[in-house]
């Protein structure tokens, strides 16, 4: 392809995405370039190869690579629109148009086959999880598509019409694509489609069609050697990704010839029962047009995981293994199988050990989901029943996601200065109620505290015009500098009052201390209101309005401010450093700068109660409120609400469960008699150490009338127990840091009883557990007496805490009595072998279930 | 007879505790007076002292791996069995111990 070229209507780019221009960004260029009458191409300067801007195929095939440059040429009538048009694509758009390739981590469990599985000699096969999860079903094998290749007719063939059939049939399966993008159920699935669909739509194979329909062959004809065309392209390129398109190619030329009457192309694959389906490689047109209620995993043989069929079996759900050598050959068709996409691998035949394993798998995990879910949507309550709020502290929509979904009760403090930084000029109204509205979306009815911007002489604001001071931080900051930047701050209000019509919204001003201030910051937003009025645009006419508490004159003005502000939240961060006259990023002051200080305490116990007397609310959105050593001293305040990052959201609230809030109202009256913040520290260990976060015994832990068969069966269900409850994340490493123990020396010692045990920072707790088996087994092959009872002891190998080892030496001690062990055989409920075992060992268990209250 | 034992396993958190106290319950049965040190991962308990190491007449070892501070023991007369023996048979070390 030659032309005259126009330097200036050259443009030479760097490629920004990581994996490179494949198949979901390259149709949005060449949907951009599409709309223009000029040639354009792109040129990728590191191979050389030339490629049609407007056909996706063509793009692909330039294997255009993360970094290369390249060089786009555009020649034509309306050359000038469309090479500013593609600029503009390239610079604004290309950059943030990746959809991330899936990631598939390599399978992390080091061939982990579960002991029993092991111990019974089920036979696996290994595989590349590319989509999670766990299934079984009949299997079903499925052939590999080519591309027929005796066609031939032997009627002599009217170009016209043959040509005519090709638009027909494009055109069938460009609007068959549409359809499936309506009900296309995640970003994933849509973006493959949309892929596919611009391939259909591409220039470059109607051409190569029309090409060949113009040297007299047949529809079907032309669209297998088309096909031929670009599977060959692509699929010599050294590029794996370009390589996984071909089959792409392959399967939309399928669908043409379906679509041409040369039937029997695309199986079509009908299920009657649950299964797995084996094949070489399977497309994503098959994929979607099988029945889901039927498909329970699939097989497949080769290892591409980037493969736009493992890409949506991923959005959809559907367990899927990649790389299984052979499985077609070994797979056998019918037999029911199960395929483990958790851990890796495929069981080709199912026994009543592997049947009983799964169901026991299946048991064990939805338990512990249902147990989840139900910590996380209830409100942080305290272990005798007191609640706090607990909220995130977020400067993003982003943020706001993550934070509920970790179970925050609102958000607490919605930073707003990043959408003020780092920008020439000031955000739009409209831009602001954009991103509040999306919080207060996010929310679904949870508060949403947005505090209006906290901009000083320290922050780079140009469009400001802020004086540089000395000492921008007892400076010209937050709502001081409202009243000369009107321009700025009444566009923010109304933002946020729009925002209100949406959801939850309350609004928070910083850095006030006078009622003064407070009186003049409701007036602002009393005059955006009314604006808002003007214009007929909604808003929650009662919306609250508070105040950040951290200029500590505001500590001794709280009647007249109570009168003013409907909220209050104490930011720790400033409000210490005002208070202690030290800077904490100072290294040489810094350790003058200490929440836990009993003046601060002093301060924060009268903020709290002065609020509350005038019966307002008050939350903490400083850092202290983050630091789960503060939390006794928090709940011992009577806080509403805290507020802390997203991420820690779930660690606070989880927390807080496990505290007493009568105990933290003790601790609290005692850290504010303390004469320093390291008395306050050891008041604090204490406490920690006594009531231990985690009792070591709990119902959950103890297991009675277990039907377990062997000792790996014994172990898996213990190590599940503790899974279910939350006393472990990795069941893989517990269980291995057990069976280590095991090949050290028996743990069988006598008397019916085994002692299994380990040190493994697998648990999160140092725990006791026990299980009581309905039928006593071999515990160490053939000798030594038959096992009924087994006590399993696990402790953390980073902090073991002494007492817990004293417990453990203790019950060691007395498994040697008979009284102890004739006890534990007889007891009937969990409940009572928690209590008695406590007793006995002196130690405190769960006065109320933190998770079934 | 005044009998000084040490139990210590590897992990240290369960049969040093076990086999201590299996022996000192099967010591009394024969007549006998027993202290047992533990070397278990709390550290060293119930520590034999010097005095108490020249007043016994015999030394047990009931341990899967190296006792800490041998050296206490120089000149004493010492059996030393694995730990499981002194939790499934501790009887017979002391029958060994009266012939």
């Amino acid at each position: 392809m030659t032309q005259t070229l126009n330097p200036s209507l050259q443009y030479e780019f760097s490629c920004p995405l990581t994996s490179g221009l494949h198949a979901r960004p390259a149709s949005h260029l060449a949907e951009v370039a599409n709309r223009f009458l000029s040639d354009c191409s792109v040129t990728n300067l590191r191979n050389g190869l030339v490629a049609n801007a407007k056909s996706v195929l063509g793009l692909i095939a330039a294997d255009i690579r993360y970094q290369d440059r390249c060089v786009l040429f555009v020649s034509g009538s309306d050359e000038h629109l469309a090479q500013s048009a593609l600029k503009q694509f390239l610079e604004k758009n290309l950059p943030r148009c990746d959809v991330p390739l899936a990631e598939f981590p390599a399978a992390d469990l080091d061939g982990a086959v579960p002991r029993t599985l092991q111990a019974a000699h089920a036979a696996y096969i290994s595989g590349i999880p590319v989509s999670r999860g766990i299934a079984q079903g009949k299997v079903v094998l499925v052939r590999r598509i080519t591309l027929p290749n005796d066609l031939g007719s032997g009627e002599p063939l009217n170009m016209q019409k043959e040509l005519a059939r090709i638009h027909e049939a494009v055109a069938a399966v460009r609007q068959r694509i549409g359809e499936q993008l309506k009900y296309a159920i995640t970003p994933v699935s849509t973006a493959v489609l949309q892929a596919d669909l611009a391939m259909a739509n591409d220039v470059l194979l109607l051409e190569k069609l029309t090409e060949q329909i113009g040297s007299g062959k047949s529809a079907a004809q032309a669209i297998v050697d088309a096909g031929e065309f670009f599977i060959d392209l692509l699929g010599h390129s050294e590029n794996d990704y370009i390589r996984q398109r071909a089959a792409d190619i392959e399967e939309i030329c399928l669908q043409l010839l379906e679509e041409v009457g040369a039937t029997g192309a695309v199986p079509t694959l009908e299920l009657s029962a649950p299964s797995v389906l084996v094949a070489e490689t399977l497309g994503p047109q098959q994929l979607l047009r099988i029945d889901r209620q039927w498909l329970k995993a699939i097989v497949l043989e080769h290892s591409a995981t980037t493969s736009h069929a493992a890409i949506l079996a991923r959005s959809l759900g559907i367990p899927t293994l990649a790389g299984v050598r052979n499985a077609r050959l070994a797979l056998v068709p019918g037999r029911e199988i199960v395929v483990d996409a958790d851990r890796g691998f495929v069981i080709p035949q199912v026994s009543a050990v592997v049947t009983r394993f799964y169901e026991r798998e299946q048991k064990t995990l939805s338990r512990r989901n249902e147990l989840r879910s139900h910590v996380e949507s209830k409100a942080a309550v305290t272990l005798d029943g007191e609640q706090i709020e607990v909220a995130a502290n977020v400067s993003s929509g982003e943020e706001s996601t993550l934070g509920f979904a970790n179970g925050a009760d609102g958000i607490g403090l919605f930073r707003t200065e990043m959408i003020f930084l780092g920008r020439e000029d000031a955000p739009s109204e409209d831009e602001q109620c954009a991103i509040y509205s999306e919080v207060a979306r996010n929310a679904k009815g949870r508060p949403v505290i947005i505090r209006t911007f906290d901009i000083g002489g320290d922050k780079k604001v140009p469009y400001l015009n802020l004086p540089r001071e000395e000492n921008p931080f007892l400076g010209y900051r937050g709502v001081r500098i409202y009243g000369e930047h009107r321009e700025l701050l009444q566009p923010q209000l109304r933002a946020i009052l729009r925002a209100s019509e949406v959801g939850n919204v309350q609004i928070m001003a910083p850095m006030v201390a006078t009622a003064a201030e407070m009186i003049f910051f409701k007036a602002a937003v009393d005059r955006a209101k009314h604006d808002l009025g003007e214009r007929g645009t909604r808003y929650r006419p009662d919306i609250k309005t508070g105040m950040m508490v951290e200029v500590p004159a505001a500590a001794f003005f709280l009647d007249e401010l109570c009168a003013e502000a409907d909220f209050f939240s104490i930011g720790t961060n400033d409000l210490a450093q005002y208070f202690f006259a030290a800077d904490r990023s100072n290294p040489r002051v810094a350790p003058h700068f200490n929440v836990r200080h009993p003046a601060f305490l002093r301060l924060l116990d009268h903020l709290v109660k002065e609020i509350h007397k005038h019966r307002k609310w008050v939350g903490m959105c400083g850092e202290m409120a983050a630091d789960v050593q503060n939390l006794p001293l928090l709940l011992g305040l009577g806080l509403d609400e805290i507020s802390v990052p997203a991420v820690e959201v779930h660690e606070c609230r989880r927390m807080v469960g496990r505290l007493n809030s009568k105990r933290c109202v003790e601790v609290l009256e005692r850290a504010l008699a303390c004469g320093n913040s390291e008395e306050v520290d050891e008041l604090l260990a204490a406490t920690a150490a006594r009531s231990a976060p985690q009792p070591l015994l709990s119902d959950e832990l103890i297991v009675l009338e277990s039907t377990s068969q062997s000792k790996e069966e014994v172990i898996q269900e213990m190590v599940d127990a503790f899974y279910i409850s939350g006393r472990t994340d990795d069941r893989h490493s517990l269980e291995k840091a057990l069976w280590a123990r095991e090949t050290m020396g028996s743990t069988d010692v006598g008397y019916g009883f085994a002692i299994p045990h380990c040190k493994s920072d697998a648990v999160t707790a140092n725990s006791i557990s026990v299980l009581r088996l309905n039928e006593a087994i071999n515990w160490d092959s053939g000798r030594g007496d038959r096992v009924s009872m087994v006590v399993l002891l696990a402790l953390r190998e980073s902090d073991p805490g002494s007492t817990h080892m004293q417990v453990f030496s203790s019950l060691a001690r007395k498994l040697m009595n008979d009284e102890f062990r004739q006890h534990l055989l007889k007891t009937q409920t969990p409940h009572d072998v928690k209590e008695y075992l406590g007793s006995q060992l002196g130690i405190a268990v769960a006065m109320v279930d933190p998770v079934s209250s | 007879m005044k009998i000084v034992a040490v139990t210590a396993c590897p992990t240290g958190i369960a049969h040093t505790y076990m086999a201590a106290a299996r022996l000192e319950k099967v010591a009394k049965n024969f007549g006998h007076e027993i202290k047992v040190e533990t070397q278990g991962a709390m550290g060293i308990e119930n520590k034999l002292t010097e005095t108490d190491i020249r007043q016994a007449q015999i030394a047990i070892f009931a341990v899967d791996i190296e006792v800490e501070g041998r050296e206490r023991f120089h000149g004493v007369k010492v059996i030393q069995v694995a730990l499981q023996d002194a939790l499934k048979n501790p009887e017979n070390i002391f029958f060994n111990i009266q012939r």
